[in-house]
């Protein structure tokens, strides 16, 4: 037999594990409140409820409402962390210039790498944010942000001279033409 | 400070890629052979009785000795090319040679034993006639050489010249030769054809003219050809007209006394010129009283002149080759005569006596592959016991100098028909026999599982076997010592290795003999003599079959054309074994203008070759049905071009479905005005990688890929070096299209040419600056592609962009040929002969008519060089490094199995043969690759692991019981 406080308090923690301890159990010794039990459960005549039984449920929900906040607080901070990044990989881009060698390499690889990651973990993401009532566009934002991320990889490739856009890039798989004619000869021996 | 920075530069230099061998790579995978060719005149040195050495003159106008021991050159002295350098005269004498050069030109002594030039002096002017040594009381001090119209007595120590003195009537009389006794007299005959004989004496002191007599002789046309001095002074001439000899007494003023040969005996051979041959072992006496009569194309007479009757000493016959040879006092003639179809013997004989001498007999085995002798050179030396021992030197018709000991032993053979290659191919050596039972298997129509199985197994097990035989090969050589252990190759044990770069070179000489040559050692492993070889023929060597289609045996097919009468022959022959092929060849009645061979193949995988005759018609080879048919089909794709130089015309032909052609185009360029001087066209087998070149921009600029173009050289017939001019055609041999033309003015030839890939390199003497320029020409197709998938000449309505651009080449230049390689991959560079008998590799790089004047950003991610005019050269292009290859005419590339790899093989009047790397050995390991290093280091790591690992777990368990 679960107390109604107790399954608040299961429903909290699944909330969010960062709002504050609640109570568990709580014993009300005043009259007032025995009687209105009284009332309540007339029918079943006179019962005598164990001590610290409190037929009104937990009285917590102004930390309800707060908790509320801080779960969507924290989804959209989970939902715009790609975003952050960007100014951060900009920065990092413009310092590691565009020759190509190990350490540009190795960014660009990261850089390209993280928000793949991100977009292939998606489904655990949204887990995440499945709390929150704006989740939707919280996914979306977050798919948007790791799409910049991609593209500002992509775009790095690009600067840098990897992505094989131009025809010179497929000129070693330009078969040799077959030729139509034969033709041989020479000076009159 | 100072130390670091030398330090610093050490560094610099040590890292700078080396693309030239190493020390320890000498002759790694190279070879050279020097050859003297043809020889025109040889004394064995005598002046010693222990003295190795033979004096080869030659018709190349090389000089040189070659020990009798070993048949290798002592040294050697290659002189100019044609008249120039042409050797007239060489007389011997102690330890000087004395040499007539250049029609007169020169007169040089050499010191035999080392080679060096003793002195050299030039003659006056006038084209040479004859020379002797003219010695006085035993001794021998001057030479006297006799021109046209003077006669000059030199020194013999110094060259100087004592005097000289212009001949009497020079207009009229012919001097032909001159004579002396060692009487202190110098003799001139000279002759008015089919008049008198004119002897004129001077005086070897001062020159004056003794005395002057002419003699009739009304029969008598050339003293060189039909006269010899005999005994104390008796001019002694041979006449077939008249069947006689006719004696005359220098020394006294007589008339010719004529000795018919009927009355010794005698009769000559129906249209055979007689000869005499005298012998002055001395030239401080006069010569002896016996000498040999030529009479028949098989018969000598051995004769002696005693007080003014002839007697007969021998008859020789049958006898090819007689000679005379002295040692000490005894004068001996050497004669060979035929023993039996492939064998010859040589007798010595006493020159006075004219009896055989004992015990010198000599087996001379003629080559079935070889021609037949055609000089004999003897060298006699004393034996011990005083009796005369000889060795002798053969020269058959095929150039081939042999040299044997009693009693047939060869010492030595030298093949100097090499020192001229004509043409040449490489083909590939076939797999072993193992290798091509599995290459058969494949091949095979199958015929049924378990045939196939049981097929495959025994195949395996052949292997197997093989390998098992190869393992025991290896441990039982290993127990021999290393010197002991030779791989010789043999034509049995000839096979493909595993990179393909041992291959056969096929080479084809001017005297028409074939050569086999492993390229990886130089051994020579078959030779043929081909009979009947026209004085001026052209050859053309084909490659029909490789060796790719086992069971089929490869195919190569010689076309021999006489230039003289226009017939052609084929000879069709295995070019790894060298045996003529049992496939007849056709008749070809009809005069042969070009030959063409067409990828097309029989059912027997030979590729077929078309022949154009004078009539424009094509005849094919092989012509089975099946060809036909195939031929008839492709008929109207098949094009051929022709270049009739003196007329200077270029004709373009089409095939027409019955064999015959059609002229479709024609271009004259006005003989009058300039000549053609050669077409090139793409070789075949080239393979072009990259359709185009990348900009810095990074996109493509697409070569020009036509391989239907040709490169047509033409040289001004105006050789005046201010109108002087040479030009350049390229023009589509399907179409004649003319895409290019340049002319260089102020230019002359000889213009050597490259045309490969998209690009032409030619090289030509400026005559106004007094250099050797090259040219290069790239043609592009543009930013697109008209068509991409297949080439034809007739569908291509744009011209491609041109650029050229020149350079200065600061050395003189004697051929050119651009590297090849299996896919073309690698890049290109230009292998230059040099005149000074270097061969350089120069990377086509440097020959780009891209590079730019002006640097900017976009060319330097293109690496293009800046343009400078001068092209380098550096030392360590030299890919013979001091292994001077002399006179290149030639140089031949093959493609290796190596992408990496070129086969290069330079001929001319040496071989030489190496591999190059022009973008260095990137697909195999370096010879100096530490495998000891890198194993023993894997080893090492892979051990400290297991250790570490164990030690690991025990330290876990250890923590855990804690």
């Amino acid at each position: 037999m679960a107390s109604p406080g107790g399954q608040g308090g299961a429903l909290s923690t699944r909330g969010g594990g960062g709002t504050s301890r609640r109570m568990k159990w709580a014993l009300e010794l005043s009259l007032g409140s025995t009687r209105s039990r009284s009332e309540r459960q007339g029918g079943q005549g006179d019962v005598v409820y164990p001590i610290g039984y409190s037929e009104k449920p937990v009285p917590d929900t102004s930390i309800q409402e707060t908790d509320k906040n801080l779960v969507e607080k924290r989804c959209w901070d989970v939902a715009l962390g790609p975003l952050k990044q960007i100014p951060m990989n900009l920065f990092i881009m413009y310092m590691s210039g565009n020759t190509i060698s190990i350490f540009p390499i190795m960014m660009v690889c990261m850089m390209a790498w993280r928000p793949i990651q991100a977009l292939m973990s998606m489904s655990a993401t949204f887990k995440l944010l499945e709390s929150s009532s704006q989740q939707w566009l919280q996914g979306l934002v977050y798919l948007v942000g790791n799409l910049l991320g991609s593209a500002l990889a992509i775009y790095k490739c690009q600067s840098m001279g990897l992505l094989p856009t131009h025809s010179s890039d497929w000129l070693a798989f330009i078969e040799p033409p077959q030729r139509m004619e034969f033709m041989g000869g020479g000076m009159v021996l | 400070m100072e130390r670091l920075i030398l330090l610093c530069l050490k560094c610099i230099i040590l890292s700078i890629a080396v693309e030239a061998v190493f020390e320890d790579q000498v002759g790694k995978f190279d070879w050279r052979q020097k050859y003297v060719g043809k020889v025109r005149f040889s004394h064995f040195d005598t002046h010693s009785q222990s003295s190795k050495k033979v004096l080869l003159a030659t018709e190349k106008n090389v000089f040189a000795a070659l020990n009798t021991r070993t048949g290798e050159l002592l040294w050697r002295h290659v002189d100019k090319t044609g008249p120039e350098g042409n050797i007239d005269a060489f007389l011997q004498h102690g330890q000087d040679a004395l040499l007539v050069v250049g029609n007169g030109r020169l007169l040089r002594s050499w010191e035999i034993n080392v080679g060096g030039l003793n002195w050299e002096i030039v003659l006056d002017s006038g084209s040479f006639q004859s020379a002797c040594l003219v010695g006085q009381q035993d001794t021998v001090k001057h030479v006297a050489v006799l021109k046209k119209t003077a006669i000059s007595l030199h020194y013999l120590f110094n060259g100087h010249q004592k005097w000289i003195e212009n001949l009497p009537d020079s207009e009229t009389v012919d001097y032909q030769a001159v004579y002396s006794g060692g009487n202190g007299e110098v003799y001139v005959l000279g002759v008015v054809p089919h008049s008198h004989i004119t002897i004129v004496a001077y005086s070897v002191e001062d020159g004056e003219i003794i005395k002057q007599v002419s003699v009739e002789a009304p029969w008598l046309s050339n003293i060189q050809a039909s006269c010899a001095v005999v005994g104390q002074g008796m001019l002694t001439c041979v006449d077939s007209a008249t069947v006689s000899l006719y004696m005359l007494d220098l020394h006294v003023q007589s008339q010719m006394t004529q000795i018919p040969l009927q009355s010794l005996g005698l009769q000559t051979a129906p249209g055979f010129h007689p000869a005499l041959v005298s012998t002055q072992p001395n030239p401080a006496r006069p010569p002896l009283s016996e000498f040999l009569l030529h009479l028949g194309p098989e018969h000598y007479l051995l004769l002696q002149l005693n007080s003014g009757l002839i007697v007969t000493l021998r008859d020789f016959k049958p006898a090819m080759l007689v000679s005379f040879a002295t040692t000490g006092e005894k004068t001996i003639a050497a004669v060979m005569s035929p023993k039996n179809k492939t064998a010859c013997s040589v007798n010595l004989f006493s020159a006075e006596s004219g009896r055989r001498l004992l015990d010198t007999g000599l087996i001379f085995n003629m080559d079935p592959n070889g021609g037949k002798p055609e000089k004999l050179y003897v060298q006699a030396f004393l034996k011990k016991d005083d009796s005369v021992g000889y060795r002798v030197m053969v020269q058959t018709e095929d150039h081939t100098l042999t040299f044997i000991q009693q009693p047939g032993r060869v010492i030595w053979t030298r093949e100097e028909a090499l020192s001229d290659v004509v043409t040449m191919e490489m083909v590939d050596l076939p797999l072993t026999g193992t290798q091509a039972e599995l290459e058969g298997e494949f091949g095979k129509k199958a015929d049924g599982l378990l045939s196939m199985v049981l097929k495959r197994l025994s195949s395996q097990f052949i292997l197997l076997q093989a390998w098992i035989s190869h393992l025991w090969k290896l441990f039982y050589d290993a127990r021999k010592p290393r010197s002991q252990v030779k791989n010789d190759v043999t034509i049995e044990n000839l096979s493909r290795d595993e990179f393909n770069l041992q291959k056969m070179m096929v080479m084809v000489t001017a005297s028409g003999k074939l050569f086999g040559i492993d390229s990886k050692t130089g051994s020579i492993l078959w030779r043929h003599n081909l009979d009947n070889i026209p004085a001026h023929a052209a050859f053309k060597l084909m490659v029909q079959r490789t060796t790719a289609h086992f069971p089929h045996p490869p195919q190569c097919t010689l076309l021999i054309k006489d230039k003289d009468t226009g017939l052609a022959t084929l000879h069709v022959f295995n070019p790894i074994f060298g045996k003529k092929s049992h496939i007849t060849p056709p008749t070809l009645p009809q005069p042969i203008l070009q030959s063409l061979i067409l990828p097309l193949m029989d059912q027997d995988y030979a590729k077929v070759l078309l022949l154009v005759d004078d009539q424009y018609k094509v005849s094919a080879f092989p012509s089975t049905k099946n060809v036909l048919q195939q031929l008839q089909e492709m008929a109207s794709s098949i094009f051929f071009y022709l270049v009739d130089s003196s007329q200077g015309r270029l004709s373009g032909y089409r095939l027409r479905t019955d064999l015959s052609t059609e002229l479709i185009w024609e271009v004259i360029i006005p003989a009058e005005v300039q000549t053609i001087v050669s077409v090139k066209g793409k070789r075949p087998n080239e393979h072009v990688h990259s359709q185009g070149r990348v900009m810095g921009d990074r996109s493509v600029l697409y070569k020009y890929l036509n391989p239907n173009l040709l490169a047509v050289v033409t040289e001004s017939t105006d050789l005046h070096q201010e109108r002087s001019f040479i030009g350049i055609l390229l023009i589509d041999g399907v179409t004649g299209r003319i895409f290019h033309e340049a002319i260089q003015r102020k230019a002359k030839g000889p213009v050597h040419v490259v045309h490969s890939e998209n690009w032409v390199v030619y090289e030509y003497w400026s005559t106004k600056s007094r250099r050797n320029e090259f040219s290069v020409i790239e043609l592009y197709e543009g930013m697109e592609m008209y068509n991409s998938t297949v080439f034809s000449s007739l569908d291509r309505p744009h011209a491609p962009q041109v650029l050229q651009q020149s350079y200065i080449f600061p050395a003189s230049i004697s051929t050119i040929e651009a590297t090849l390689t299996e896919k073309g991959i690698t890049s290109r560079h230009l292998l230059i002969g040099l005149s000074s008998g270097g061969i350089l590799s120069l990377p086509k790089m440097f020959l780009d008519p891209r590079r730019p004047e002006i640097v900017s950003e976009q060319i330097r991610e293109e690496n293009l060089i800046p343009y400078a005019p001068e092209l380098p050269i550096r030392t360590e292009w030299f890919i013979n490094y001091n292994q001077t290859v002399s006179r290149v005419r030639g140089i031949y590339t093959a493609p290796s199995g190596l992408e990496s790899t070129c086969l290069v093989v330079a001929y001319g009047l040496d071989i030489y043969q190496t591999r190059v790397y022009p973008s260095k050995q990137f697909d195999v390991l370096k010879d100096d690759y530490d495998y000891m290093l890198i194993s023993s280091v894997l080893f090492a790591l892979f051990f400290a692991t297991m250790i570490s690992k164990r030690l690991a777990e025990v330290k876990l368990l250890n923590r855990a019981w804690r």
